[in-house]
């Protein structure tokens, strides 16, 4: 039986620098490899290997082989999954290592997308890649060793704790691609109703997407027997006449697959939403037709500091729906970073605390962070873990 | 007549990108990315200039979100949590307001380069007060008419200081009340408040205004747009029917058709753009006829953006021919 307030991570860490810099033939500096010697020491995880190719590399001015940056990445999805571990998170996985970054990752490997010439900007001056679906998507072949095999097959050779699989939602790629093929595919039907053109393209696109491209991955990893997995929903209230069609996506994805758990992560639903409903509630009455195997969400709680209001509804719902709640209770934004201002354990303690109250149930509550962490300097990080563990253990005392 | 403009930011170049990238990491600094600012900035106010576009806009890549220079500058006025701009995978962050704001201009310059392109930019883009008060925190009034009264009072300071700088047009960017509409829970307080804050800004001297609408349906609220008093009304043609759009006539009111989809790297074609804006105008006798992108062109990157600016500037070469109505 699992203790109360169990702990786990979101997603995703930062990779080292000195791993960056050498995979893509550029110089890394004697600092960069020293911050990687220091973190490996403090987490026992064997470097000598990693820093002789990185001394080496840097004295032959040479790019690395395959095997080589092979290398590089088992080391940091090792030492990402050793960091967790004697951290005293529950549940672990190795920080998506392995993941250029959470869309990229995945459109690169589908069959149907081009991509946008340039980076398009999201949030300050953070850009992403967008895909650009111009056919029927599909995974390529042979991409699922890539894709999440050889990192599940990695992790699970060396972890000493239960895992839980980050994988993205169909809906979440929809969202974030361009959808030149289902729009101009559709066009004919609706051209006097471009508004019903969008929903009708959009969810042709996602069932599409969970069809053949997130539900091949899903079964890889159940044929693994991979025990929980976690599908990121980032934007499932970015359109708010759309949140059929991303429960519809989750249910193509996840239904006739037995002893698997699955769990949906969201963050920053949309709190001035321009209707009564507002954060969290937009996801009601929606969420209740999300297949049985889906019983537990993973929240972005701490930067808005509102657990009562944002968790109410899943508290009202009880009779029909109950969820498992993974409250987040550190905010990652880069904000708090630069204020160089984070939350103690006592304040996670409280949260949790709170978020129980509010569900009725401590048996509800599971405890991590607002999001994935990739966007922190991984000190941060460590700490941020830190607080996290030591806040749920005083939050078990009461 | 018949004229072209860009109604947003514009999409983001690679080098610009590597720049704030470098800079984000620690691998660069802050006058890089001035600079390069600059270097694009003046690159895309050649293309709009060597294309005719009627109005120049400032591609705003000092600003990444359109409340950035009155969250930042303005004394009352604090940076906020994040939030979705709508149903973009981009940022905002909610204003936090304290009010009542004293009258304060000059707020926006910093975002523009208006000194760097002097008698270059002519359109300058600022938040509709409804939009700016719907997607706000705000305190210290007494209800929602006193806010968006101040903040429509502010704003149009503000537009006519800008009027002083060179602008001959100012764009009240309107997203929030068709989005309501499209929801579903726009209200007639809404349009009251609106109406409010065009009562004080929807008119100012030595500028023509217009109110421009997008991410939402605007086709039932026409009638009342048409009545409001500001010069111009921007509709979002990829989410209203042009059946809607025709419906009704605009004869002492100028319209900017937003047919050019700028959240979709299809391109449109200039023929069949030509010919819906010959329909408007034939149909529904607008004092002036604007074709625009329906939003910034900033979700795509800069080669989009580019190709749809090229896309305006066909139909205008396309129009051109058809006389004197179109010149």
């Amino acid at each position: 039986m699992l203790k109360l307030f169990p702990t786990y991570e979101v997603g995703s860490l930062p990779k080292f620098n000195a791993r960056v810099q050498a995979a893509k033939s550029q110089p890394v500096s004697w600092e960069e490899v020293e911050e990687l010697r220091h973190y490996a020491q403090c987490f026992s995880v064997p470097c000598d290997a990693v820093v002789d190719l990185l001394e080496r590399q840097k004295r032959e001015q040479r790019p690395l082989t395959t095997e080589e940056k092979s290398m590089l990445t088992d080391f940091n999805s090792l030492f990402n999954l050793r960091l967790q571990e004697q951290l005293g998170l529950d549940f672990v996985y190795d920080g998506e290592a392995r993941r250029t970054e959470m869309y990229h990752h995945v459109v690169r490997q589908v069959n149907g997308f081009e991509q946008t010439p340039e980076m398009i900007r999201s949030r300050g001056p953070d850009s992403w890649r967008m895909g650009i679906c111009v056919a029927p998507p599909s995974l390529k072949e042979g991409s699922l060793p890539e894709l999440v095999t050889r990192e599940y097959d990695f992790v699970t050779r060396h972890a000493s704790r239960a895992l839980k699989v980050p994988l993205d939602d169909p809906y979440m790629i929809a969202v974030m691609s361009d959808n030149r093929y289902y729009s101009a595919l559709l066009k004919a039907t609706y051209a006097a109703h471009p508004r019903q053109l969008r929903y009708e393209a959009k969810q042709a696109f996602t069932l599409a997407l969970a069809e053949n491209v997130i539900r091949p991955q899903v079964q890889a990893l159940a044929e693994r027997g991979a025990p929980w997995i976690q599908l990121d929903v980032p934007a499932a209230t970015l359109d708010l006449e759309h949140l059929p069609i991303m429960v519809a996506g989750i249910n193509a994805v996840v239904e006739r697959f037995e002893n698997v758990k699955f769990s949906l992560h969201i963050c920053y639903p949309r709190r001035i939403s321009l209707m009564e409903k507002k954060g969290y509630e937009l996801l009601f009455p929606h969420i209740l037709d999300l297949h049985p195997a889906v019983n537990h969400f993973s929240l972005e709680l701490a930067n808005a500091d509102q657990y009562e209001q944002d968790l109410a509804v899943f508290k009202q719902y009880q009779d029909e729906r109950k969820f498992e709640i993974g409250v987040g209770v550190v905010d990652i934004t880069q904000e708090q970073q630069v204020r160089g201002q984070m939350e103690t354990p006592d304040i996670v303690r409280q949260r949790i605390l709170r978020a129980a109250e509010v569900l009725g149930d401590p048996r509800l509550v599971f405890v991590a962070p607002d999001c994935g962490l990739r966007q922190l300097q991984l000190e941060r990080c460590i700490r941020l873990y830190e607080t996290i563990v030591a806040g749920a253990e005083l939050a078990r005392k009461g | 007549m018949f004229g072209i403009y860009l109604t947003g930011p514009f999409g983001q170049s690679p080098a610009l990108y590597q720049a704030r990238n470098e800079a984000k990491r620690g691998r660069g600094t802050e006058e890089v990315v001035s600079r390069q600012i600059l270097a694009d900035t003046e690159k895309v106010l050649a293309l709009q200039q060597g294309a005719n576009f009627d109005y120049i806009i400032d591609p705003s890549f000092s600003q990444y979100y359109l409340f950035q220079p009155f969250s930042e500058q303005v004394e009352g006025v604090s940076v906020g949590p994040q939030e979705n701009w709508f149903n973009n995978n981009v940022f905002y962050w909610r204003p936090q307001i304290q009010g009542p704001l004293s009258l304060q201009m000059g707020f926006t310059e910093k975002y523009l380069q208006l000194n760097h392109f002097p008698h270059t930019i002519s359109l300058a883009v600022l938040p509709s007060p409804y939009t700016l008060l719907l997607l706000s925190d705000v305190w210290g009034y007494a209800d929602k008419k006193a806010a968006i009264t101040n903040l429509a009072e502010l704003l149009a300071a503000e537009a006519q200081h800008l009027v002083t700088k060179g602008i001959r047009r100012i764009q009240y960017d309107e997203p929030a009340l068709v989005v309501k509409q499209s929801l579903g829970s726009l209200r007639e307080e809404d349009l009251s408040l609106l109406r409010r804050a065009m009562d004080i800004g929807g008119r100012i001297p030595g500028a023509s205004t217009c109110l421009h609408t997008y991410f939402g349906d605007a086709g039932p609220l026409l009638p009342y747009l048409s009545a409001l008093p500001v010069d111009g009304l921007g509709i979002d043609g990829t989410e209203t029917s042009l059946n809607d759009i025709l419906k009704q006539t605009y004869e002492n009111k100028e319209i900017a058709l937003g047919l050019v989809d700028a959240r979709n790297t299809s391109l449109e074609n200039p023929e069949e753009l030509a010919g819906q804006v010959r329909n408007v105008m034939e149909k529904t006798h607008p004092q002036k006829i604007w074709l625009t992108p329906n939003t910034g062109t900033e979700y795509r990157g800069f080669t989009p953006a580019v190709q749809k600016a090229a896309i305006l500037g066909k139909v205008k070469r396309i129009l051109k021919t058809e006389g004197p109505d179109y010149a």
